[in-house]
């Protein structure tokens, strides 16, 4: 044996070890909100001084009368707080309260971490739940992007007519192409013909139509007609358009509902996904969500100059002929709320944004005595699957004064369709209809069953894991096994980290599964240390140059599963996106822990005790 | 095929050679079955209502199947588990409208059953064929950027040994879908595309060995240098695989029903995998005719005499 006379001592602190100690400090607390559970309460405060305080027993009695246990009543000031012990319970107590105090309380929920309070300080959150661990209700709906640019180019076809009109050029035909029956085609054009036009006047009109629609590509065709077309890009860049208003008035609908955890993304090309969490009774919301309500404002035909007339009859059967163009629609509604009169009748008070109010404005001035008519239109999926709007007139009102944005739409046949009117027009209208195409319910308590399967599982994975790394490597597999729990922790506070990670029941399987290979990192280490033990090596010599070879192939297998992670995350949705992104972080941890952590412990231990290393069988 | 000089005395490469032949046998039945069966495509693809629920107490099949069916007017397919307690009824989407979550309650007063629903799903049928399309894109992307990154990292026929060992797991867990009808969801997809990674991580580090031990030593055959590479790293294959698969057991027998088809394509597409990063991955560069010099070589090449 050689020995070295200048051997340096072994440094403990270094910078790299500085830095591992301090992200996996980082990562712990992370993760520690995890371990504390939440507790949900409910607060019972008077509506005003005349009503008294409840008391303790009072809520006790009523509980117990229903079978509902709660871990604690609470009495302080005039608040009565009630702090639920099962999570399930809340809907069902809830209810009960609802029903006994609603008249003379206010009942509010709550949900508070059981965190320590440093820790919340820091405002550290466990990871979020996915819908199959939380509960609650997932819709997926189907945005008709193809109609929403069928009615847009009816408007234009429209608008076209009347330039013309005013321009007193007559001969003027504008035809709208069929809709295509492929999803995928897109493709509309208008063929506007003028056999026998003078020129100059023709250009005239497609220099304004150019400057009123300069999305719109012209082209011109033999036999004076010339089609007006949306290039490809036009056409996808109104379709993302078109789905980025349906997602903004999706979440204003979820707002007006009062869910505030909900989650709304776009998926797909054309498919808007919504989750929330917490609720139960899907239909409500499936009526405000689902709903396609628009409200549009016309001027009747014999007022008006613009081309078009439409024919509709309101409830009585009375005919009207409506000047197709709308004056001003429910997109232009800021706010809407639902009122009485002096002789409380229902009606729904409307606030217009800015364009709106001057449209109506300058609307109104000059048509005082003249009828202004209100048209409810809503998309439905007729027997034969092809969406259909139906409108149909709700008011018909004269004229009165010169309005501003405010004015109120009377004669609603009910309170509550005026409610419902008011909070489907705060919610913004939909320029293209959508319609539900996934929906799922899923219980509170399939939920926390999923999720003490899952831990189940895990734990059992982890054990085995566990006992049998130690058994085969002893004191190595001891570092393993630190290792590997650091891991799981990492990964646990990585999750918890990340503001767009949402645990899912695949999600845990991909966890567990993530345990079940984060010791191949170690294992490739370990077999590599033995081999170069075998080749001669000294214990010191074999230990660094085992993680140093080891490492490039632990690189390759781990790029190789990471890309087909990467891929399943953007591809997938929902659960699948659950897997996938555990998955890859699962790979970046399990590498950090298996080769950076493992390799400090290891030459932390060897330094102590060279001999119980040579306890693997060399 | 020139060099098939495959040693005869060595029993670790008759046994490559025959598990060769074994996978392709698989593999045509496995092909048989995706042809001739075709996979039972789930709800997710299909479309169509699932309504999960539980009774208080145990009843058979047979008394759930006759009470559902006289009270549902469309056919439906039922199935239970744990010992009866647990239902699942699915529908197929053939009406118009969304149908309305009342029905099982009032079905349950109508019967006098104690229900607590579990989960309600409806998926409409649009929905499957985009499904598709985007699972069997995200496939290919995989395969496609994975071939890029092996061809960029590796000798061709060692990639090639790497996607032909991927195409076979995957087709084997297809077929073990197709011949057993398990019904195929989007789950599935997800664990075919781990399996992908995984069948991959094993095949990688075999090729890794066998193209070190080619570089270190120059006057040994390809067969005997495969079989090094086979013999040292096959305890790290037996524990990886071995841990990676009781971890999957663990999931399979305790997180539930739902996530059960999930776990039969891990631990299928695993223990396939391991096999085939021994028989296929690492025989098929031989087959093709890897010589054992081929790096020797290749470094020759770069520093030419003067």
């Amino acid at each position: 044996m050689m020995n070295s006379p200048k051997k340096k001592p072994y440094r403990y602190i270094t910078w790299q070890n500085l830095l591992i100690l301090f992200t996996l400090l980082f990562l712990l607390i992370s993760a520690l909100p995890n371990l504390y559970g939440d507790r949900v309460t409910i607060q019972l405060s008077p509506i005003n001084s005349s009503v008294q305080q409840l008391t303790t027993y009072q809520l006790k009695d009523l509980l117990a009368k229903h079978s509902l246990s709660v871990d604690k009543i609470h009495s302080l000031n005039q608040t009565t707080s009630i702090t639920l012990s099962n999570k399930t319970d809340l809907k069902s107590i809830n209810e009960l309260l609802f029903v006994e105090f609603n008249n003379d309380y206010n009942i509010e929920n709550s949900v508070i971490s059981n965190s320590p309070l440093w820790l919340q300080s820091l405002d550290a959150k466990p990871i979020k739940l996915g819908l199959d661990l939380s509960g609650g209700v997932l819709f997926v709906l189907e945005v008709d992007t193809k109609q929403a640019l069928l009615e847009r180019f009816k408007n234009i076809a429209l608008a076209i007519k009347t330039l013309a009109m005013e321009e007193r050029i007559r001969g003027v035909n504008v035809v709208q192409s069929k809709l295509g029956l492929s999803i995928e085609n897109y493709q509309q054009n208008l063929l506007v013909s003028f056999p026998n036009v003078e020129k100059s006047k023709i250009d005239l009109l497609f220099n304004k139509i150019k400057a009123a629609y300069p999305e719109l590509s012209q082209q011109k065709n033999q036999n004076n007609q010339v089609t007006l077309s949306y290039s490809s890009q036009k056409t996808a860049q109104y379709r993302q358009e078109t789905m980025q208003q349906t997602l903004k008035t999706m979440r204003g609908r979820i707002a007006e509902l009062g869910i505030t955890e909900a989650v709304t993304l776009q998926q797909g090309k054309n498919y808007i996904r919504i989750e929330l969490p917490g609720v139960h009774d899907p239909d409500e919301a499936k009526r405000i969500i689902g709903a396609t309500a628009s409200l549009d404002f016309y001027q009747l035909a014999e007022n008006s100059t613009a081309a078009g007339i439409l024919r509709m009859a309101d409830e009585h059967g009375r005919a009207f002929n409506l000047n197709s163009q709308v004056v001003f629609s429910g997109s232009n509604i800021k706010n809407a709320r639902a009122g009485q009169d002096q002789m409380s009748m229902p009606l729904v008070n409307l606030t217009l944004d800015a364009i709106g109010g001057k449209k109506m404005s300058q609307f109104s001035k000059q048509n005082i005595g003249n009828t202004m008519v209100t048209v409810f239109s809503e998309f439905y999926r007729s027997a034969d699957d092809k969406m259909v709007k139906k409108s149909k007139i709700i008011n018909v009102a004269t004229i009165q004064q010169h309005l501003g944005s405010q004015f109120s739409i009377t004669h609603m046949p009910s309170q509550q369709a005026a409610q419902e009117l008011s909070l489907l027009l705060r919610a913004g209208s939909l320029t293209a209809p959508v319609t539900i195409v996934k929906q799922r319910t899923i219980e509170a308590t399939l939920g926390e069953n999923n999720i003490k399967n899952g831990i189940k599982a895990l734990s059992i994975g982890m054990g085995f894991t566990l006992v049998f790394m130690a058994f085969w490597y002893r004191a190595l597999g001891l570092i393993a096994n630190v290792a590997l729990t650091l891991n799981l922790m990492s990964l646990l506070g990585l999750m918890s980290l990340l503001p767009g990670a949402v645990l899912t029941l695949p999600g845990i399987a991909g966890l567990v599964l993530t345990v079940g290979m984060a010791v191949d990192t170690n294992v490739l280490i370990f077999e590599r240390i033995k081999e170069e033990l075998k080749r001669g090596h000294k214990v010191l010599s074999a230990v660094e140059q085992g993680y140093k070879s080891a490492f490039s192939t632990i690189l390759d297998a781990n790029i190789t599963t990471m890309i087909t992670g990467i891929i399943l995350y953007t591809i997938g949705n929902g659960p699948v996106k659950g897997f996938a992104l555990i998955l890859c972080l699962g790979i970046l941890t399990s590498m950090f822990t298996g080769v950076f952590v493992s390799k400090s412990l290891t030459n932390l231990v060897i330094r102590k005790n060279k001999a119980q290393l040579l306890g693997v069988n060399v | 095929m020139k060099n098939l000089n495959i040693n005869k005395k060595s029993k670790l490469s008759v046994f490559r050679l025959a598990g060769c032949f074994l996978a392709i046998i698989f593999i045509v039945i496995a092909l048989l079955g995706l042809f001739n069966k075709g996979l039972a495509l789930g709800l997710d693809f299909t479309g169509g209502y699932l309504t999960e629920f539980s009774t208080e107490k145990s009843l058979s099949q047979q008394d759930m199947n006759s009470l559902l069916g006289n009270y549902l007017p469309e056919s439906f397919k039922l199935t239970s588990a744990e010992q009866g307690t647990h239902w699942s009824v699915q529908q197929a989407d053939n009406n118009a409208s969304l149908q309305d979550k009342a029905w099982l309650t009032h079905f349950a007063d109508k019967n006098q059953l104690n229900i607590t629903p579990q989960d309600a799903i409806y998926i409409g049928s649009q929905v499957g064929e985009e499904l598709i399309n985007q699972g069997g894109l995200a496939l290919l992307t995989a395969i496609i950027v994975i071939l890029m990154y092996l061809s960029f990292r590796f000798e061709w026929r060692l990639a090639a040994g790497a996607v032909i060992a991927l195409f076979h797991d995957v087709l084997i867990v297809l077929g073990i879908f197709a011949w057993f009808d398990i019904p195929f969801d989007l789950t599935i997809l997800a664990s075919l595309l781990a399996i992908v990674g995984y069948s991959l991580n094993d095949s990688i580090i075999v090729g890794d060995k066998i193209r070190e031990i080619m570089k270190s030593t120059n006057d040994v055959t390809i067969d005997e240098v495969i079989n090094q590479a086979i013999k040292s790293t096959l305890v790290r294959t037996m524990i990886t695989s071995g841990t990676t698969l009781v971890t999957i057991m663990a999931v399979w027998g305790f997180a539930g029903e739902s996530l059960a088809g999930f776990s039969i394509a891990l631990f299928s597409g695993i223990l396939v995998g391991t096999f085939s990063s021994i028989v296929i991955a690492a025989t098929v560069p031989q087959l093709l005719g890897l010589t054992a010099d081929y790096y020797q070589q290749k470094e020759l090449e770069v520093c030419p005499l003067p």
